[in-house]
């Protein structure tokens, strides 16, 4: 019960954890030392470099505040007014563009915000749409607790959590994603609360968790969350547009307008400040309302457009005082006010008071405490699921490669050996390598979803790039086994290629190859490219080169030498995958002459005259080329990832230190209105979107 | 009405969507409102609409012939000038309500009960009254003063001179306050443009154009922020001010938005919870038992009291044993959710709110006013497909995804192409080589075309919306598509085909340069058609890219370059399949263009050259008696054929679809009646017995 000495003593009020929380410290081993979080902030100021000609744009002026263990802070502020860049300073998440001065101190201490250290909830609940709430949370845990603790141990975090969030009565429902129903929005954002309480992290910080609720839904995440604060956490939360019940919920209030302080202390005594600026609440109205619309300059663009659309009357009759005066004029006289009033005072000396709080550390706890091995399965086990439950992963390309197998199956039906036939298997190699493996990027949906899982939980550091990989890898060559199996037996026994079991072999083996090709060439295209319809389209045009390079429309030795030839159609799988193809084929049979009569010609004639495709190397390095392309291609998406990561930061110090000196060599800066921020409007994440119907990025 | 039960009318009206609304002809009272309007004389003239609705009962069939009622005997009105907000908990009914009164209701719901229009019974079809629906569906490259210039040549008759429209125009953007935009695109995926309130105001200015009197919305502060659902409210207050009769489903009002409404019909389980004067609403909260706490929303006091999920919240809370609320004098906190909406229902029975408003009901039924014509589109045929045409146009030529996207793809892969078959020449390879390249372009850069179709979805949105307003016929908005995308698959087809020809050097000739650019042409718009086809059916994104690109697989597959057409498997391969496809025609028609009249190189110098006759008949079994013409024409008749075939999905989805549900749900309603061997209507079943004895009570001959 360590901890509830310590928030008691921070002034975390009468939070008395009920036994079952402290198991669920106990069990995780790390109550011994765990101390509360005090968050100070001081001189935070965060600017929007443009590097046109104009002057940076000022996202926060000199914003000073703290937070303290065992309460719940509400930001709040109009729209564009700097929450989510508060925030994301706060947490050490701000965007690359964005250049912060100022200290940010832990403890007394100046440090950065680690993973693990801090919890940060996103707007956008990004989870796999297929697990249920249960799986979830246990594969979560499964990754970053300790590989040391007892399964007994997990499944009470496990369960804890699933009570504290009250997430008991839809524990068992899939979460649900554009094509299957799930549990509603409100459940999802808990269960991402649960998500990131599961290693008891010390601080909390979530984007606007009510935007898209439904006001009992809303209530019932913030409640959820003040429940988290009582446990002696810090939670910090940006909110728009509280209703009544959820506005009573929050402790602290952090007013912004504009990148400013309105104001900063107890949630309470904010009616007291508007009242005594001089802008009473009245009385039937919510005071989260009325304090945004004093504050909110927006208004006044309304009360302009409406003056001048005529509706002048309408606006005279109206009793609200607000309406005379323009919002902008309103938060000037607030934020002066607040500059000199008692709650700035007394922030100011808490904030000294906190900042000499040196004693007060904490272990650090990296993002997973799991070992790789332990990942690695958890992962696998994860994927596999998510790929046998998800309809649109693999089990349509199933059924789409069954029925194309049918189709060229009943095309080329018992070939035979005649003439016209060499050109038939020719062709019928052609599609089958080609065309039929194209099909694969029907995966590439599903397959965003789970990028996004990965950026959410590599940014919250619970696993490395290489054991997503290597796991992707592991789940999905079942399937892919499956598809080229029923794929090859289908064409294979129908078309009557040979009659060798090795050759059958052989062509299984083959359209694996060119599908785990295809499915690799598809991943990169999704870590290079932001936006689905763009992988759809780029992806079909790389593989279209590929495919253009094969031989198949044009022979090998025919294409052109410089660019085609030599790097392009050895760095394609097609042309390899065509040639095993062919001389698994050809090679051994004979099909009768063009004219009857003549002497019969011999697949090796076939292959070496007619496709011009030499005969010095077996099928099987041909086999063996395309896998090696496999492995190759992977190790280039793993590649990709680390350079995403590892290249982000280093531009960004860049772009900060160039901002620095713009900033430096300016004496002042102009004020520019800001630009509404979007992210509110933004309702539904793309996930949730019905049936995907729209290309937004 | 007659006093007894069974005289009262059972309507199952399966509410069919219908009519294509299209009006031409002469002014109708609504534009004669019109032309009143713009002179600002007589805004509350004898053109106004007083809707009523009484014992409104709306029963929903589940899959598995359950009947659920959505709606429980609602009775209200709403009269010109005010503004009346619906309100309730989510899944309280307020859509099906909204939907019951503007007559868009799902053909699987079924309705009883009164609706009224000025005393009349009147089927609020399409166009009757304005529907603004929840999300924005706009053309995202227009300017805002273009959606609505071109909204109103859509609609508005052919003889009000242009300048009279452009005033109307002017004056919708001054009334929505659009100026500051007006000249600001919307935006789409790759363009920014004005934010999400003013789409919203777009969405309504659009509405409105035609000055209906009557004018329904479906949550239209929604996904808005403070700011800008105070200005979208005030605007429509602005409207009901105006004479108009303003009804508004809305979620979660803040305190000022809450202010703005005139009247407030509180709906809960699908049942009155309160209707009146908005501003009276507190009171009779505090009269029935719960009174508004001070500082506090009384529009979140109230869904707060009617919404049973808060009941669920705590039950929850409780068994998480974290059950340390502070202190709370929530009177709330005492009773649950449900035992509340019971009070509050049988108080507002007793309540002199509820004798107000049925007499109200009473006396304006009696009323009999003018029947109001269908606001629907009053221009000629050809204005609208003219404009449509316009429009669409525009929208293509700006939006980069539709055309310009696909132009630079083309042109990239027909480079591609063209280095690869560089100069391809006559030799014994080039055979084969001119074969494989005439299918690659026809096959694989008209499959390029998919490219285009979520551009098409987008489209087909705002085609929905517009019909569903009744702006304008199917007819003219399949001709106008057909028209406007002509001139850009021309310029691509042509760009794209002159590169691949003059690279590849194709069989040389001025004519059959032009047949192998018409040829891909005609390839190219084939494969359009087909997936604007596509489009209409698939109602998703992904589906629509996955059936066009196997239908397209298959088409060629039988096109005859992958196997020789005589090989090709008879009964279903061949016969059917190979000549639907337009690959099939393309291909027999490029050959011949291309191998006709030249000669190849045989295997060894020393034999005797082959020429492409011979090719063309054994090599690659073409029917050389057949023109190359008659190939081409065919192909082009096809996209005759599929934008007929698109004309005709158009059409079933909008009538018969609908019939067939209806249908589907009668039948299981009529089953699910015959096993329970219980003849229960809906109205004794769901009919409160006090609301009934008033109904009964009065002395009511006037309705019907």
């Amino acid at each position: 019960m360590e901890i509830e000495v310590a928030s008691g003593g921070g002034g975390g009020g009468g939070a008395s954890s009920s036994s079952s929380g402290g198991d669920i410290e106990k069990g995780l081993g790390r109550s011994n030392g765990g101390a509360g979080a005090y968050l100070v902030w001081e001189d935070l100021t965060a600017l929007l470099p443009n590097f046109g000609h104009g002057p940076p744009k000022k996202l926060l002026h000199g914003l000073n505040g703290y937070a303290e263990p065992g309460r719940i802070m509400a930001v709040m502020g109009p729209s564009g007014s700097g929450k989510s860049t508060l925030l994301d300073s706060l947490a050490g998440r701000l965007s690359n563009n964005v250049v912060m001065s100022g200290n940010i101190l832990l403890n007394g201490k100046k440090r950065r915000l680690d993973y693990g250290v801090v919890a940060y909830v996103t707007q956008e609940d990004v989870l796999l749409g297929t697990l249920t709430v249960r799986e979830t949370l246990t594969y979560s845990a499964y990754l970053r607790l300790p590989t040391t603790m007892s399964r007994e141990e997990v499944k009470g975090i496990i369960e804890g959590t699933i009570i504290e969030m009250g997430l008991q009565d839809c524990a068992d429902r899939q979460i649900g994603n554009w094509q299957l129903r799930g549990i509603s929005g409100g459940e999802k954002k808990r269960l991402s609360i649960a998500l990131e309480i599961l290693i008891r992290p010390r601080i909390m910080f979530l984007d606007e968790p009510t935007s898209g609720l439904d006001s009992a839904a809303a209530f019932f995440v913030i409640q959820a969350i003040k429940n988290v604060a009582r446990d002696g956490r810090t939670v910090i939360s940006s909110v728009h547009q509280p209703s009544s019940e959820v506005f009573a919920l929050f402790d602290d209030l952090y007013l912004l307008s504009g990148g400013e302080t309105v104001y900063f202390g107890e949630a309470k005594m904010a009616i007291k400040f508007f009242a005594e600026a001089g802008f009473p609440c009245p009385s039937r109205r919510n005071p989260s309302d009325h304090f945004l619309r004093c504050v909110n300059s927006d208004f006044d663009i309304v009360t302009a457009t409406l003056k001048g659309s005529q509706r002048l009357r309408e606006m005279q009759r109206a009793p609200d005082p607000l309406m005379n005066l323009a919002a902008a004029d309103i938060k000037s006289v607030l934020v002066e006010k607040y500059k000199n009033s008692e709650y700035a005072r007394k922030a100011r000396s808490r904030i000294r008071e906190i900042s000499s709080i040196q004693g007060l550390d904490f272990v650090t706890i990296k993002g997973s405490q799991a070992r790789w091995w332990k990942q690695l399965s958890t992962l696998t086990r994860r994927s596999f699921l998510n790929m046998s439950r998800d309809v649109g992963y693999y089990w349509s390309r199933i059924v789409i490669y069954i029925v194309v197998a049918l189709c060229v199956g009943t095309l080329f039906y018992d070939v035979g050996t005649s003439y016209t036939a060499i050109l038939a298997r020719g062709a019928c190699g052609g599609f089958v390598t080609g065309f039929m493996t194209f099909m694969s990027i029907g995966g590439f949906p599903s397959f965003i979803e789970e990028m996004k899982v990965f950026y959410r939980e590599r940014r919250n550091g619970y696993y490395g790039v290489a054991v997503f990989i290597l796991s992707n890898f592991l789940s999905s060559f079942p399937f892919l086994v499956a598809v080229s199996v029923a794929t090859g037996t289908i064409t294979y026994y129908m078309v009557k290629f040979r009659t060798e079991f090795s050759h059958y072999i052989f062509f299984c083996l083959n359209i694996f190859g060119s599908i785990a090709m295809v499915e690799s060439v598809m991943m990169i295209v999704a870590a290079l490219v932001p936006n689905f319809l763009m992988g759809i389209i780029a992806g079909a045009g790389v593989l279209g080169i590929m495919m253009m390079t094969a031989g198949f429309f044009r022979l090998l030795d025919d294409l052109p030498k410089i660019f085609w030839r030599y790097p392009i159609s050895l760095i394609g799988y097609g042309a390899w995958a065509l040639q095993g193809a062919y001389k698994n084929d050809m090679l051994g049979i004979v099909f009768d002459p063009l004219v009857p009569g003549d002497p019969k010609l011999t697949g090796e004639h076939v292959i070496k005259v007619l496709f011009k495709i030499p005969l010095d190397h077996s099928k099987w390095w041909d086999l063996f080329a395309v896998y090696a392309l496999i492995v190759c291609y992977r190790f280039l998406f793993f590649i990709i990832l680390k350079l995403k990561e590892r290249a982000a930061p280093i531009f960004h110090s860049l772009y900060a230190k160039r901002t620095m000196h713009h900033i430096k060599k300016r004496s002042s800066f102009k004020r520019k209105p800001s630009i509404t921020s979007k992210r509110h409007y933004n309702l539904h994440p793309l996930s949730s979107q019905e049936g995907l119907n729209s290309p937004i990025p | 009405m007659g006093s007894s039960a069974d005289d009262v009318m059972m309507e199952i009206e399966a509410c069919k969507p219908q009519g294509n609304g299209l009006v031409v002809g002469g002014l109708s009272p609504l534009s004669e409102s019109l032309w009143k309007d713009k002179t600002n004389t007589d805004v509350v003239g004898d053109v106004s609409a007083r809707l009523t609705w009484k014992d409104l009962t709306v029963m929903v069939t589940v899959s598995n012939g359950e009947t659920q009622n959505v709606l429980e005997g609602l009775s209200g009105y709403a009269e010109p000038g005010s503004f009346t907000a619906l309100m309730g908990p989510s899944g309280s009914g307020k859509s099906t309500l909204l939907d019951a009164l503007s007559g868009r209701l799902a053909a699987n719901a079924f309705l009883s009960g009164t609706i009224l229009l000025n005393g009349r019974k009147a089927k609020l079809s399409f166009g009757t009254a304005a529907y603004v629906t929840q999300d924005d569906n706009l053309i995202g490259t227009l300017t805002v003063r273009e959606t609505i210039s071109y909204s109103a040549r859509l609609r508005l008759p052919d003889r009000m001179p242009w300048s009279e429209k452009r005033t109307l125009v002017e004056s919708t953007i001054v009334e929505m306050g659009l100026q500051d935009c007006a000249n600001t695109v919307i935006g789409n995926w790759h363009l920014r443009g004005i934010s999400g309130g003013e789409k919203r105001r777009v969405s309504i200015a659009v509405e409105i154009l035609m000055r209906p009197r009557l004018l329904f919305l479906d949550e239209p502060t929604s996904g808005l922020d403070s700011a800008s659902a105070f200005f979208v409210t005030q605007t429509l207050r602005g409207l009901s001010r105006d004479g108009r009769t303003v009804i508004a489903s809305i979620h979660q009002p803040s305190s000022e938005v809450f202010e703005l409404f005139d009247r407030l019909y509180l709906l809960s389980g699908g049942k009155t919870v309160y209707f009146g004067q908005a501003s009276e609403a507190y009171e009779f909260f505090a009269h029935a038992g719960f009174p508004c706490p001070p500082l506090r929303n009384p529009s979140d006091h109230f869904l707060r009291c009617i919404n049973s999920d808060f009941d669920k919240v705590k039950a929850t809370l409780k068994g998480s044993m974290k059950l340390r609320f502070e202190s709370n004098d929530d009177p709330l906190d005492k009773v649950t959710t449900l035992e509340a909406m019971r009070t509050l229902i049988d108080s507002f029975r007793t309540s002199q709110y509820y004798y107000s408003a049925n007499e109200k009901i009473e006396e304006m039924s009696k009323v009999k006013g003018t029947v109001l014509d269908s606001g629907g589109s009053q221009a000629s045929f050809f204005m609208q497909a003219f404009t449509l045409t316009k429009r669409s146009f525009v929208n293509m030529s700006r939006d980069f995804g539709y055309y310009w996207l696909r132009l630079v793809i083309y042109m990239v892969v027909t480079v591609c192409i063209g280095t690869i078959y560089l100069n391809v020449g006559t030799g014994y390879n080039s055979i084969l080589a001119r074969g494989a390249c005439a299918s690659f372009v026809f096959g694989f850069v008209t499959f390029m075309s998919i490219g285009g179709f979520p551009s098409f979805v987008e489209d087909m949105k705002v085609f929905q919306r517009e019909r569903m307003n009744g702006h304008y016929g199917v007819t003219a908005f399949v001709i106008s598509n057909t028209l406007s995308a002509t001139p850009f698959l021309i310029l691509i087809t042509f760009i794209s085909g002159t590169i691949c020809y003059f690279m590849v050097r194709l069989h040389p000739g001025f004519e059959h340069y032009l047949f192998f650019v018409l040829c891909l042409y005609a390839s190219v718009t084939v494969v359009e058609s087909l997936m604007m086809a596509i489009a209409s059916v698939v109602p998703n994104f992904l589906m629509g890219i996955i059936i066009g690109a196997g239908i397209q697989g298959i088409f060629m597959l039988v096109s005859g370059y992958f196997r020789l057409p005589n090989d090709i498997p008879k009964p279903f391969w061949r016969y059917p399949m190979s000549y639907i496809s337009f690959h099939f025609w393309a291909l027999q028609g490029q050959y011949q263009n291309d191998l006709k009249g030249l000669m190849f190189d045989n295997q060894t110098p020393d034999l005797p050259k082959i020429s492409g006759e011979y090719i063309l008949e054994y090599v690659f079994q073409i029917d050389v008696n057949r023109s190359k013409w008659i190939d081409l024409s065919v192909n082009l008749s096809m996209i005759i054929i599929y934008r007929i075939i698109f004309f005709i999905i158009i059409k079933i989805n909008e009538d018969v679809t609908p019939w067939i549900r209806g249908y589907i749900a009668r039948r299981r309603i009529k089953q699910k009646n015959a096993n329970q061997n219980t003849t229960v209507t809906p109205f004794t079943l769901t009919q409160s017995p006090s609301l009934r004895n008033f109904v009964a009570d009065r002395p009511s001959s006037s309705r019907k």
